[in-house]
């Protein structure tokens, strides 16, 4: 038995070590496109083991961090004050590798009905119930078929963020939930008068569209590109890689490597803006 | 009236097994018709590039047949166990009735439970992260009823008279087990498990939360923090998150190359299987 | 030695399925202190205010089983008719073949023809009563009709021929037709067998997850006035096993109560399937895998 014992202890601590050069990110789907491009080209040229998930979204990448079960964390939204104190011990690192938006899409319907901009006040009572047919924004009759995305989805806490203040300052309420990026877009496209939250890379004018912002002046404001890089469209998000304390090793190369040129290509790529499109 | 009422009664249980049997025709023509033009030798023998749009499955075909593997070698031994202590070892008919309300009450544990039961134990408690063992211990657990229940019926259609014969040449019972039952009942195992492993390769909730990741996972290396990739996995996650339309009909490619597998699996032990049935309704 | 190892396996699986009904019990402890029964009676889940009331996903999930039985029982079992007492050997064992393939397809693929074809066909044909999207109860109480068809064909099929032959020769001796013999002889028999098929299929259809999760909508709280009343079936909902399947497990983990919460749904789901399993087996005579 004692000897079994010993081996099997050996074997774990072998394991141990082989498993320290593994790399491992999980987080948001939205952050995980260039990512996981990314690591396709890491493993191929760098021979670098990378694992990439997308668990829990967001949320799942900054406890899966905080737990040590990965080395970078997806999140497109930043570390929480809660998050911090969840993990005491923890050094959460934000390392700003792009920009993304959340729009409010629509589908095709609402958006030929005439609809084409809200503002905070009417996302407000929409959300709370208080307006559920899109007649009531100049549109034509047609009940209001809200998605809500899915708790720790970085998308639904930069839209509460915006039209509440905080995630807990949000109602209580509870509408139909989405997950994934495809699957919101899927649905909206497929449901009369529906509305939901997306990152706005997936608003592809054709099947989904997304709706502009008016702000206190009126004015409405789209999410394309260069209200993005201005921020004057509110619902803008910085994409992170999450890293506990300052990114060393392995975990070094891969951030660095989504800085670079080519790793920025990639972000632009999958619709997202680098940081150079940002205007400071 | 009779013979109306008799024909109209032939008609309708007809018609029945007619759409049970259409929902399955179906239901394959159209996963065939979306994933066909998917499939290709590479799409078999090439990993995944792009985020699924580009590129094969595999790795996430090695890693179902990993977790397969693992679950059936850790899912035999106490399937021949309990089946012998079922059919040997306990001889009072009480402890036999509770053997078996034990497993038909485990073969109706969700497969959900099991996964979150392999969360806590393996991926937290043991300090495994998602892990092919885990995966591969929780999908045992789910397969092992069926195995069980397989290798009883196995064993109860041995001729009393081959058990006799060798108690009549003085063989104790374990010999007995190894000379006679063992040897006659390796159909029960191997169609049990087959059936099971159908199952169990379709699974996604069980190994979502122990075993699987998207993408990037390759052989496993030791047990701790050594994820696979696995096809279920890959369907459920594109299913919500592809970006591109490529993906589409790479994800009905590997819903079609799922299914084949299943149906490979449960055609193997279909012939013994429906024979056992078949007589132990005699 | 023999024995040992029989007897050492079989202990071993037993108290892993011990230890799991224990992990899910002990896991739990934090919510039934917090809440005690008002956790399965609440009606609101809200985890940022720590709000844990079960009772809406204890009614998903029933309603999806309800649904999926009243579908697939005259189906299944009536296709259970026709293999048992219609059809010749050969095309009997062919179709029980393609039921048997019928079982295995998985859940995810469910899942992913439910996206593909049934949502849209539930949005469509129930237009008229203007269900806000094709997600609802309804839609994954029908996949959960296909998926449990096999179970209910192959148990229903087991139950008639477990009535003896001799019975039906005696009774079309008599002059009564087929179908009478049928239903004044057969089917009596096979009543317990048919309500034991019924008890298993629900036990399936309630721990099934992926499949629903795709096509259920998973929306809180969403629960009718009255228990009975079907105006909540065309709207989306929330299984118990859709929420465990959830991003909220993984947000959950590391928050006592939160995961205790997410561990008590797991242990309803246990003691609503372990008594449906129960009862099914030992309502009927035998069950099969």
């Amino acid at each position: 038995m004692k000897p079994l014992a010993i081996s099997l202890a050996a074997l774990l601590v072998l394991t141990a070590q082989i498993c320290a050069e593994t790399l491992r990110i999980n987080g948001s789907t939205t952050v995980n496109l260039p990512v996981a491009e990314s690591a396709e080209i890491l493993r191929a040229e760098q021979k670098m083991d990378i694992q990439v998930d997308t668990q829990g979204g967001s949320s799942g990448g900054i406890s899966m961090l905080g737990d040590g079960l990965v080395q970078i964390g997806m999140s497109s939204k930043p570390v929480s004050a809660e998050d911090r104190a969840k993990y005491p011990s923890v050094q959460f690192n934000e390392v700003h590798v792009g920009e993304d938006a959340v729009a409010l899409i629509v589908s095709k319907d609402v958006w030929d009905g005439g609809v084409r901009s809200l503002t905070k006040q009417q996302l407000k009572e929409i959300y709370e119930g208080r307006i559920t047919n899109w007649k009531e924004l100049g549109g034509k009759p047609q009940r209001i078929a809200f998605f809500n995305k899915e708790p720790g989805r970085g998308t639904w806490e930069v839209f509460v963020h915006w039209v509440y203040g905080s995630p807990a300052a949000a109602p209580k309420v509870s509408f139909p939930e989405v997950g994934g990026n495809e699957e919101t877009r899927n649905k909206v496209a497929s449901t009369r008068g529906a509305l939901s939250q997306l990152s706005s890379s997936w608003a592809d004018g054709k099947k989904v569209f997304a709706l502009a912002l008016k702000g206190d002046d009126g004015v409405p404001v789209a999410p394309i590109t260069e209200n993005i890089a201005t921020r004057k469209y509110p619902l803008s998000r910085p994409l992170f890689l999450l890293t506990k304390g300052e990114p060393q090793g392995a975990v070094k190369v891969f951030v660095d490597f989504l800085l670079s040129e080519r790793g920025q290509d990639l972000v632009k790529k999958h619709g997202y803006l680098r940081l150079k499109d940002l205007v400071k | 009236m009779r013979k109306a009422t008799d024909i109209a009664v032939a008609a309708v249980a007809g018609l029945c097994a007619l759409i049970a049997v259409g929902i399955l025709v179906g239901l394959v023509s159209v996963i065939a018709r979306r994933g066909g033009p998917a499939l290709s030798w590479g799409f078999l023998t090439e990993q995944i590039r792009l985020v699924g749009a580009s590129g094969g499955i595999f790795w996430n075909l090695v890693g179902t047949l990993i977790l397969l593997a693992t679950a059936f070698t850790a899912c035999a031994p106490p399937a021949i166990a309990i089946a012998l202590v079922e059919r040997v070892w306990l001889q009072n008919e009480r402890g036999r009735r509770a053997l078996r309300t034990f497993l038909y009450t485990a073969n109706g544990v969700p497969s959900i439970v099991f996964g979150l039961f392999g969360f806590i134990l393996f991926v937290q408690w043991c300090g495994w992260g998602k892990s092919w063992l885990a995966g591969g211990l929780v999908l045992a657990m789910t397969m092992l009823p069926t195995v069980t229940v397989s290798l009883i019926e196995r064993l109860k259609t041995i001729p009393p008279a081959y058990i006799q014969a060798a108690a009549a040449l003085g063989l104790s019972r374990s010999k007995i087990i190894w000379a006679v039952l063992l040897p006659q009942s390796w159909g029960g195992l191997l169609t049990g498990s087959l059936l099971a492993l159908a199952r169990a390769a379709g699974e996604t909730a069980p190994v979502m939360f122990t075993a699987t990741i998207f993408a990037g996972a390759t052989l496993p290396r030791g047990i701790k923090e050594s994820p696979v990739l696995s096809l279920p996995y890959h369907i459920f996650i594109l299913a919500q998150d592809s970006f591109d339309p490529e993906v589409g009909s790479k994800l009905w490619g590997a819903a079609l190359v799922l299914l084949a597998l299943v149906f490979v699996l449960s055609l193997i032990a279909l012939p013994m299987r429906l024979k056992i049935h078949e007589e132990a309704n005699l | 030695m023999t024995r040992t190892l029989s007897w050492f396996f079989s202990m071993l699986a037993l108290a892993a399925m011990l230890l799991l009904l224990g992990i899910f019990a002990w896991q739990s402890i934090p919510v039934w202190q917090h809440d005690g029964t008002r956790y399965l009676t609440g009606v609101k889940w809200f985890f940022r205010s720590r709000e844990f009331g079960a009772l809406p996903m204890i009614y998903g999930s029933l309603v999806v089983s309800f649904i999926a039985l009243i579908v697939a029982a005259p189906l299944g079992f009536g296709a259970a008719i026709c293999t048992a007492e219609y059809l010749p050997r050969p095309a009997r064992l062919a179709v029980k073949v393609l039921i048997e393939l019928l079982a295995g397809v998985p859940s995810v693929v469910y899942g992913l023809l439910g996206i593909l074809l049934l949502r849209d066909w539930i949005y469509d044909v129930f237009a008229r009563f203007e269900p806000l999207n094709g997600d609802t109860l309804l839609t994954a109480g029908i996949l959960l009709a296909v998926m449990v068809l096999p179970t209910l064909v192959t148990l229903g099929d087991d139950a008639l021929r477990g009535v003896p032959a001799a019975q039906r020769r005696a009774a079309r001796a008599l002059g009564l037709t087929r179908a009478e013999t049928l239903i004044s002889v057969t089917l009596p028999q096979a009543a317990r067998g048919f309500g034991s098929a019924l008890l298993l299929g629900f036990g399936r259809t309630l721990g099934e997850t992926i499949a629903v999760f795709l096509v259920v909508g998973r929306q809180d709280n969403n629960l009718p006035e009255h228990w009975l009343s079907v105006n909540k079936w065309l709207e989306s909902g929330q299984t118990i096993t859709s929420k465990l399947g959830s991003s909220e497990t993984n947000i959950a983990y590391g928050d006592p109560l939160h995961w205790a919460a997410i561990a008590g749904l797991g242990l309803i789901l246990l003691a609503m399937t372990g008594a449906a399993a129960f009862l099914g087996t030992s309502f009927g005579k035998r069950s099969d895998a």
